[in-house]
């Protein structure tokens, strides 16, 4: 390609053509602060995890279950709870390795696919979070209905009407998909707008390789 | 110790800093965005320098974290179009004698060249600076081959680019 071959050789002809960033201004730029993506997922994420992580931990259900009567319960719980801290630490311990293994010397696909990853694991997290929500919401209602003596007269409505049975499983199923639903947009946009750019390249790096 | 290496980093990259200017000046588009993207190079050539052994030259090295940083890290703060106006670019061409004609071919050349998604301007950005396939492959992580093949791709894209009713 003939028109290329002219680019070619005034690009390599204008290679010093740029106005020289002197010494002192490099020193001053290496003790700025990066703005990279990686810097604002790593932010978004540890305040994520932070923020699920003071959830599941403040949230304390003894209080409720010992009105419950049923001591037995809190006993559950407490394996449930020690298997949720489990669960949390092995997911810091995934986000810290693949932080680690974020290189910018790396190949161009292996930094994206690198940086995909540490998003995806928190994701995954914010999944098991939310799923453990809705679980701990569906068992809190079996608890309130079987246990919780204050129930007993909705309990005797349900029992007796069709109606107020769908209506109320309606309401909490409604109640659980708005919350889901609400997450999944504010997720979308916030990382749609920090990671279009990122995963179009990789697509397209994706697509060349094919 | 680290203020050796400090002074060492600062040394080579001020030597080496056309390169930075390079793809500045392909993924940007005035000297606004153009000292923004070189300061967060540098920055990720900086974090990245303890772990530069040397084996390779300073300037392969840092062809591919600055590449990186174009493609991947780099966040553009304001909007911008690829399209650039070209007028701006014009001092490129200052101290060549006039070849209207090959200047105009020129023109439309980097008009085309800006028309490129990221990753077709960093296979165009290498093959200007003369990188062979491997090198090619081995930054981008694709295989030689398909380096290859896009390459042609690219070149068909540019033609279509400067030529659209492909008369």
């Amino acid at each position: 390609m003939k028109e290329l071959d002219l680019l070619k050789k005034d690009w390599q002809k204008n290679t010093n053509s740029f106005e020289q960033v002197s010494e002192i201004e490099i020193y001053k730029m290496i003790h700025k602060k990066s703005s990279s993506i990686v810097k604002w997922i790593l932010i978004i994420s540890i305040l994520e995890v932070l923020l699920w992580t003071c959830l599941s931990v403040c949230f304390n259900s003894d209080d409720y279950l010992i009105k419950m009567k049923h001591p037995e319960l809190i006993q559950y719980f407490e394996v449930f709870a020690y298997f949720n801290y489990g669960v949390i630490l092995f997911f810091i311990y995934l986000f810290y390795k693949n932080y680690i293994t974020i290189s910018t010397t790396a190949s161009t696909k292996q930094l994206m696919s690198d940086i995909l990853k540490i998003r995806k694991t928190v994701q995954y997290y914010v999944w098991y979070n939310l799923a453990m929500l809705v679980v701990s919401l569906i068992i809190g209602f079996i608890i309130a209905f079987v246990y919780n003596p204050e129930m007993s007269v909705l309990k005797d409505k349900i029992a007796t009407n069709g109606k107020v049975m769908a209506i109320t499983i309606g309401i909490l199923t409604l109640t659980t998909l708005v919350f889901l639903g609400a997450f999944w947009l504010f997720y979308r946009v916030l990382y749609g707008i920090l990671l279009r750019r990122l995963y179009a390249n990789y697509k397209e790096l994706k697509k060349i390789d094919l | 110790m680290s203020d050796n290496l400090e002074h060492s980093f600062v040394k080579q990259l001020q030597e080496n800093q056309n390169i930075i200017h390079k793809i500045c000046r392909l993924y940007t588009n005035g000297d606004d965005a153009h000292k923004d993207l070189f300061q967060e190079i540098t920055i990720q050539l900086w974090k990245a320098f303890p772990k530069f052994r040397g084996d390779s030259k300073f300037s392969t090295w840092a062809y591919r974290v600055a590449l990186n940083t174009a493609i991947t890290l780099y966040r553009k703060t304001k909007r911008s179009i690829n399209t650039i106006e070209f007028e701006g670019r014009q001092h490129f061409l200052n101290d060549v004698e006039y070849d209207y004609e090959e200047e105009e071919q020129l023109k439309l050349m980097y008009k085309a060249v800006y028309q490129l998604n990221d990753i077709e301007k960093a296979l165009i950005f290498m093959y200007l600076e003369d990188k062979d396939y491997q090198e090619i492959s081995e930054t981008l992580g694709i295989s030689e081959v398909n380096a290859r093949v896009k390459m042609n791709r690219i070149k068909g894209k540019l033609k279509k680019i400067l030529n659209p009713l492909g008369v």
